[in-house]
């Protein structure tokens, strides 16, 4: 049986270099471009032609639309609307990251540490320049409420910056332990079909069951980072 | 595990902020104007089907107020014609009333008054007979002491009793 955790080396495609740093195109990297090219291609099928009266098709990217609309207004407020560009990429991205990925021989950049957390630090300096932009000096409040008496300022700044960087950490662990921790046990289950013969039969239809469980899991989890995305982006917009 | 390996960490961070940002425009200008587009034209659509169902609503509203008071009016001229009718009937009927009545009152007078005639030319008639008979009477009786006069006083008082 090979090793599970195989399947999360990152293999570079096109070695490249830029400044001294590596910034080879690998296979995480395709993936990447893969979950763009993917969800531009389905988008455009899908809208290539509008009615005013979807057809099946149309209701796809529109439902798509609404629903992540209907959270970001739900969980920050219908001001938080300008921004929905933003969250509606951050959840088609992740939901395509993490759907990719489950395609057999294929790489969840999911999984990854480094683009799950560089999106999650993305969505971070986003709330802060949405943050700054809106309150100016005053967004440094989210650090030190209202109320709060100035002498305990060294014991509350301190957790509130901890409580405040901790979010996006918070957001990769879940996405990225998930994600791992699904294809593990998917490799590991799918080792057993080939090694028990006839019997393999039993974990391929358990394999088929975890895979479609693993598809609601990438859906719900794109649907979790999505949700916090908004609630950490309404922290930045109406914050003490 | 390959996933803390930080040999990729940049290259990844690179792509994802390249593939990322390709697809903040991609949606951002292509695809959620289009999706924004085709809902705006439905709500806008919907939003008329509304107006105009009010529209529609609000005529025939106007309308089943004008017909109950067009039926209102037709009722009320209606019953106004009958209670003219009724008032001209009753009018006509004590017109045709009095003149009968009148006319039966001018009957039963010129009758009185025919019979009156009558009554009073059968006594005349009885008076001179029977005092024509009174006179043959006494002149074949040759009651001498009885005149003419007294004849005519006791039929007369015999007549008038």
């Amino acid at each position: 049986m090979s090793n599970p955790m195989e399947q999360f080396n990152i293999q570079p495609i096109i070695p490249l270099k830029a400044g001294g740093y590596d910034i080879s195109f690998t296979n995480s990297s395709l993936f990447m471009v893969l979950a763009v090219v993917v969800s531009s291609l389905i988008f455009a099928f899908c809208l290539r032609k509008r009615t005013i009266v979807p057809s099946l098709s149309q209701s796809v990217p529109e439902a798509i639309y609404e629903f992540v609309a209907g959270l970001l207004k739900e969980n920050a407020g219908a001001e938080a609307l300008r921004y929905f560009p933003f969250i509606f990429t951050l959840f088609l991205f992740v939901a395509f990251g993490n759907l990719l990925g489950l395609f057999p021989y294929s790489f969840t950049f999911t999984s990854h540490v480094a683009a799950v957390g560089g999106l999650s630090l993305l969505a971070l300096l986003f709330n802060i320049c949405i943050g700054i932009h809106k309150k100016k000096w005053g967004y440094l409040r989210t650090f030190m409420p209202r109320g709060i008496p100035a002498a305990l300022a060294p014991l509350i700044v301190p957790i509130e910056m901890i409580s405040f960087l901790s979010k996006p950490f918070s957001l990769t662990v879940r996405l990225v332990a998930n994600m791992t921790v699904g294809h593990i046990m998917l490799k590991i289950i799918a080792g057993f079909v080939l090694g028990l013969g006839i019997g393999g039969i039993v974990p391929l239809v358990f394999n088929g069951c975890i895979v479609v469980f693993e598809i609601f899991i990438a859906l719900l989890q794109a649907f979790i980072y999505t949700v916090l995305s908004c609630i950490y982006l309404s922290d930045a917009i109406h914050s003490h | 595990m390959p996933q803390l390996n930080p040999t990729w960490f940049i290259s990844q961070f690179f792509w994802l902020c390249i593939c990322f940002f390709c697809m903040l425009f991609l949606m951002s200008k292509v695809f959620i104007p289009k999706i924004k587009d085709i809902l705006d034209q439905r709500q806008r659509k919907i939003d008329d089907y509304l107006v105009k169902a009010h529209q529609i609503k609000e005529q025939a509203e106007e309308s089943l107020q004008k017909y109950n008071d067009a039926l209102a009016k037709a009722s009320a001229d209606a019953n106004a014609a009958l209670e003219l009718s009724r008032k001209e009937m009753n009018e006509f009927i004590v017109k045709k009333q009095n003149e009968l009545t009148q006319k039966l009152n001018d009957k039963l007078a010129q009758g009185e008054a025919q019979i009156k005639e009558t009554r009073e030319k059968a006594v005349k008639d009885l008076k001179n007979v029977s005092q024509k008979w009174a006179l043959d009477i006494v002149a074949k009786l040759e009651l001498n002491e009885i005149n003419a006069d007294d004849i005519k006083d006791g039929i007369k008082k015999v007549v008038n009793n």
